[in-house]
């Protein structure tokens, strides 16, 4: 070893998960530029023409009602996109050889991968919150920010979550196409139907029930509550199931890099 | 002195396909050992067994003491890898790339920029440090290869067909560097399709065939297990052989007697051992010898040998004994010269 076991594998780790954080930062029309303009137009479309006709939901204008959900969308998918990717690309090409056929533990490969990718998740989510804030203080009113700590928490928890379950993604996947089956037919109609763009009261009671088993509907109505001190769910149920769910998918990530799942023959 | 490698009844199946039967082998520390055998012999999968790439099926593997499963992250860190197949991370310059490899096995970033720097003029491409791999001539991305593997300085160096593909003069510098590495107490694993390469470096090499060892022995003595040509050219040559026969010594290497367009052809194990006593016995029988070449069985013969498979030979041949072909130009030595230089 080139040092003690824990010295080398903190090493490794702050080593791969730098050069997976400037992976996406040196590539910023890439990482950045999509989802700006697709807000953009969110927000006006949604927002600001289609809002003048909605009025307010739960007491709130339309465009800010669905600030928090675009947000939970870009963060959930940019995470789930960037570990899935990143790992299958270097799959593909085998050079995340590199990585397996050194001293990292697979924990410190696992670790690296996902908060790489929630902070990208993050990163993005707050560009979106960005231009949400932009938009919405110069129309109506600034955007609140009523309980901080959870809405810190639940964006580290659901990035988290997805970037763990992008790992799984990208070691799945046996192709590109495979991955966006993962996020166009899996990631997105989860988002759309976990109450982004409206209320669940506005829901049929069927209905109403059916989107508590959408585990996006906990998040998104988590990072609301997080903004705008409203929560159609109890929030604090949301974080420690959401917790929970992120720790059993590190939890299978590690053990799928252990099998060498998808990495070795 | 620790093996740097021993490897027992190592195993290895694809479905039905047995990759590897069995394989043992001890590469002892310090040595510049040679892993040659043709195509699907299973020299990469043994290779990538040892790195982590591939699980094996049975047996044990170990590095320097360092089980490949049970102890990976140490038996890893001891292993420098140059792949055949370019195996490397497109998104960065080929500096970051060596430095994250450092990095992986925890070498601090200055450090590893330093070394990066090394490894770079080592193999000769530091004036291309800030280029991506891809865009880099097919020399240069295999002297990236070796640059690579020696940047977390292993004790293991293992170099998988480091010079397929590559100019006679990357190859000499190539091998230049490995040597003056193994002079320096590196152990060198070598798998390469060159047999030369093989004969003139390896300390000793194993010879692989359809995923079991065929033998293990030094270039030198697999050799002596080939059949060397004695050519004799001599002034009155007789018509037959038969008068030849009775001069020549009683001895138990020579297998053949011939004469071939009018030369003395005896064909023998150890030819060079085999030729003094000839010239002494034709000299004393009154042969005038013009001339004398004996040429050499190479590795190469002795692997083709070796490997050779009937029609319809499931197994391969695991004898580790066999002559080698006696139709291939090889190296001459004058009268009296003894065997050949390699």
């Amino acid at each position: 070893m080139s040092g003690d076991a824990g010295a080398v594998d903190l090493t490794g780790f702050l080593t791969l998960t730098k050069r997976e954080v400037l992976r996406f930062l040196r590539r910023p029309s890439n990482t950045f530029a999509p989802p700006f303009i697709t807000n953009v137009l969110y927000f006006s479309v949604f927002g600001v023409i289609l809002g003048e006709r909605v009025g307010t939901i739960t007491g709130v204008p339309y465009i800010l009602f669905i600030l928090p959900g675009l947000v939970v969308l870009g963060a959930v998918s940019n995470s789930f996109e960037n570990a899935s990717f990143s790992i299958f690309h270097g799959r593909w090409n085998e050079y995340i050889h590199e990585v397996l056929t050194s001293p990292l533990s697979y924990a410190g490969m696992v670790g690296a991968y996902v908060l790489a990718a929630a902070t990208r998740g993050l990163l993005v989510g707050g560009l979106i919150a960005a231009i949400g804030w932009a938009i919405v203080s110069a129309l109506f009113r600034p955007v609140p920010v009523e309980e901080p700590l959870y809405l810190v928490a639940f964006m580290l928890v659901i990035t988290l979550l997805f970037a763990s379950l992008g790992v799984i993604g990208g070691l799945a996947a046996s192709d590109f196409d495979d991955l966006t089956v993962m996020n166009q037919f899996i990631l997105r109609p989860l988002v759309f139907f976990g109450a982004v763009f409206y209320s669940l009261e506005d829901l049929t009671p069927l209905l109403r029930d059916v989107s508590l088993l959408n585990p996006m509907v906990y998040m998104v109505n988590g990072v609301r509550y997080g903004f705008l001190g409203v929560a159609e769910v109890d929030p604090r149920i949301s974080l420690v199931v959401l917790a929970g769910m992120t720790a059993a998918a590190v939890a299978i990530d590690v053990l799928l890099f252990k099998r060498g799942y998808g990495l070795t023959d | 002195m620790t093996n740097a490698l021993e490897v027992e009844d190592l195993q290895k199946s694809y479905g039905d396909l047995d990759a590897l039967k069995g394989v043992s082998l001890t590469v002892p520390e310090g040595s510049f050992f040679g892993l040659l055998g043709p195509n699907g012999a299973g020299k990469t999968t043994f290779i990538n067994i040892l790195v982590g790439l591939v699980r094996a099926s049975g047996g044990d593997a170990r590095v320097f003491g360092h089980d490949v499963e049970d102890d990976y992250r140490q038996a890893r860190d001891r292993i420098g890898l140059a792949p055949q197949e370019f195996n490397v991370d497109r998104f960065f310059p080929i500096h970051e790339v060596l430095e994250h490899k450092a990095g992986y096995h925890g070498v601090p970033h200055d450090e590893a920029a330093e070394r990066a720097e090394r490894a770079l003029k080592q193999v000769g491409i530091y004036d291309k440090r800030n280029t991506r791999f891809d865009w880099l001539s097919g020399g240069m991305k295999r002297r990236f290869m070796l640059a690579r593997a020696l940047v977390t300085d292993p004790d293991l160096l293992i170099l998988d067909e480091p010079s397929a593909g590559v100019d006679v003069q990357l190859r000499r510098d190539l091998w230049d560097l490995v040597t003056e590495l193994n002079e320096r107490g590196t152990t060198v694993l070598l798998t390469t399709h060159y047999i030369e390469e093989a004969e003139r470096l390896c300390d000793e090499v194993a010879i692989l065939d359809r995923g079991r060892v065929v033998t293990v022995a030094s270039p030198e003595e697999l050799m002596d297990r080939g059949t060397d040509r004695v050519v004799v050219t001599l002034r009155d040559p007789p018509t037959s052989t038969a008068p030849l026969s009775a001069v020549l010594p009683g001895d138990d290497r020579i297998e053949d007697v011939s004469l071939e367009e009018g030369r003395l052809v005896v064909t023998a194990r150890q030819g060079g051992l085999v030729a003094p006593d000839l010239v002494r016995e034709l000299d004393r029988a009154g042969h005038e010898i013009l001339d004398m070449e004996i040429k050499r069985t190479s590795l190469e013969e002795v692997f083709v040998d070796m490997t050779r498979h009937d029609e319809g030979d499931e197994d391969g041949r695991d004898d580790a004994d066999g002559g080698a072909s006696d139709d291939a130009p090889l190296e001459t030595a004058t009268v009296g010269g003894g065997e050949g230089s390699r």
